[in-house]
């Protein structure tokens, strides 16, 4: 994850609390969903931005996962994400996202 | 005590910034900075990251003798037990950084030195031989698997373990050649590798080739009569008397000699310089290795525009590939600013 994203994510947890912050990401491929979905937890697994040792805790899910499809009106669903929930592979991103939430989300 | 660690990153994982930050300068900070971290907890109570030293990749390569003083001498006023750099994955220029800085440190400072590279990594290639590189994935994501395996070969190499096979230890083989004992005699262990292999299973050589990399053949010629065409030889073909002294193992250097006015090599003009080969042949009749007199001919009948009036030889009997690509290159250049189209290049 990008340094200044790194940075930002940091600093809206810090200014509205980790308990009131979600991240949904948007990545397109599972590893790199996966490394965010970390890095806004756990802390950076590469070491190399802010978030570097720092877990943050915080809930995390992929746009394409049930529990955020959910939450959005079918037709704004539909139009926004659904030409990209076809493309993308939805059960690799989601094999990949949900433990880390699991194993390290606090909230 | 524990051991004093220097670790080395760049800019990026100096949390300093991206690619508009790589001409950033060497600094020195006391502590650990972004993927020391995971050292600092994979190296226990043993070993302390007492500063960790950033350079930005573009600084580095475009500076690389100033910035490797700058850092060696950074690095050297911590009075390090070991320094560990990286790891750098498949990024080009921080590997090559990686490399440099342990092979300088290593050397200079006498301390062990490790760091990390994905096998493709330009710096790999350049610096296996100086230093241990732990083989790493290609990209940031696998800071977790390899930091741990960089730290247990940093503190074999501190507490003066030995440090085993590449394969054991993960690192990419430095070409050191160790002798050891074995239970089976060679013979029967190379008849036990044959017969795995015949039968399709799985074997593990005890001598694996290097890799050589492939040459894409240039086009070819369209109109021989027309092409002016040299000859080149490692088989050492000398005037009597080897004038340069090319040596007849592990050859030094080459000659450039005249063609002109010569039709023929004979016995009484020409013979080898070559010590890998039975010389009685060569000697009797040079051509048989460096063929003028067929190249003549072919000039004479018009199959070839004309003969190079002068030919290149060495001896090619134990040359480096190092040494043997040095020769070609300044061989190639003059041929190419004489003109000449194609190269009939004979061995032994």
């Amino acid at each position: 994850m990008d340094l200044e994203i790194q940075k930002r994510v940091m600093d809206m947890a810090d200014k509205y609390g980790p308990e009131n912050v979600i991240v949904i990401l948007g990545g397109a491929e599972a590893e790199a969903a996966g490394l965010a979905a970390e890095t806004v937890s756990n802390g950076d697994p590469t070491y190399a931005g802010p978030l570097a040792g720092v877990s943050l805790g915080l809930a995390v899910y992929h746009i394409v996962e049930p529990e955020v499809k959910a939450e959005i009106d079918p037709e704004v669903y539909d139009k926004e994400v659904g030409m990209m929930e076809m493309v993308l592979d939805v059960d690799e991103i989601c094999n990949e996202v949900k433990p880390i939430r699991e194993q390290y989300s606090k909230y | 005590m524990p051991y004093r660690v220097v670790h080395y990153i760049n800019q990026f994982f100096g949390q300093v910034g991206g690619e508009d930050k790589a001409d950033t300068k060497p600094f020195v900070k006391e502590g650990v900075i972004g993927p020391g971290m995971a050292f600092k907890g994979a190296l226990g109570k043993d070993a302390t990251i007492v500063a960790t030293v950033v350079c930005g990749d573009g600084y580095f390569n475009e500076n690389m003798d100033t910035a490797e003083q700058e850092l060696l001498s950074m690095i050297k006023s911590y009075s390090p037990d070991i320094l560990i750099a990286g790891p750098a994955f498949n990024a080009g220029r921080y590997g090559v950084a990686c490399g440099a800085i342990c092979a300088a440190v290593g050397g200079k400072l006498g301390i062990p030195v490790v760091t990390g590279m994905y096998p493709e990594n330009p710096g790999a290639d350049m610096y296996k031989k100086n230093c241990y590189i732990v083989k790493t994935s290609n990209s940031a994501a696998g800071m977790r698997k390899a930091v741990p395996l960089m730290a247990k070969l940093a503190l074999k190499l501190l507490n003066g373990e030995p440090v085993a096979s590449p394969d054991e230890d993960q690192y990419i083989a430095r070409g050191i050649r160790k002798n050891v004992f074995k239970e089976e005699l060679g013979a029967k262990r190379a008849v036990d590798m044959l017969i795995a292999k015949l039968g399709d299973k799985e074997f593990t050589t005890e001598y694996p080739m290097p890799a050589f990399d492939r040459v894409t053949p240039n086009p070819p010629i369209k109109d021989m009569s027309k092409a002016k065409i040299a000859l080149v030889t490692s088989g050492g073909i000398v005037p009597k008397g080897n004038p340069d002294k090319i040596e007849s193992s592990s050859a030094s250097k080459y000659g450039r000699y005249s063609l002109a006015g010569v039709d023929d090599l004979t016995a009484d003009s020409h013979e080898t310089a070559h010590g890998g080969y039975d010389p009685v042949y060569a000697n009797e009749d040079p051509n048989r290795v460096l063929p003028v007199d067929v190249m003549r001919d072919l000039e004479k009948e018009g199959v070839i525009g004309e003969l190079y009036d002068h030919y290149y030889a060495t001896v090619g009997n134990g040359t480096s590939v190092a040494n043997a690509k040095k020769y070609a290159q300044s061989i190639a250049k003059d041929l190419i600013a004489d003109g000449v189209q194609a190269v009939i290049l004979t061995s032994t």
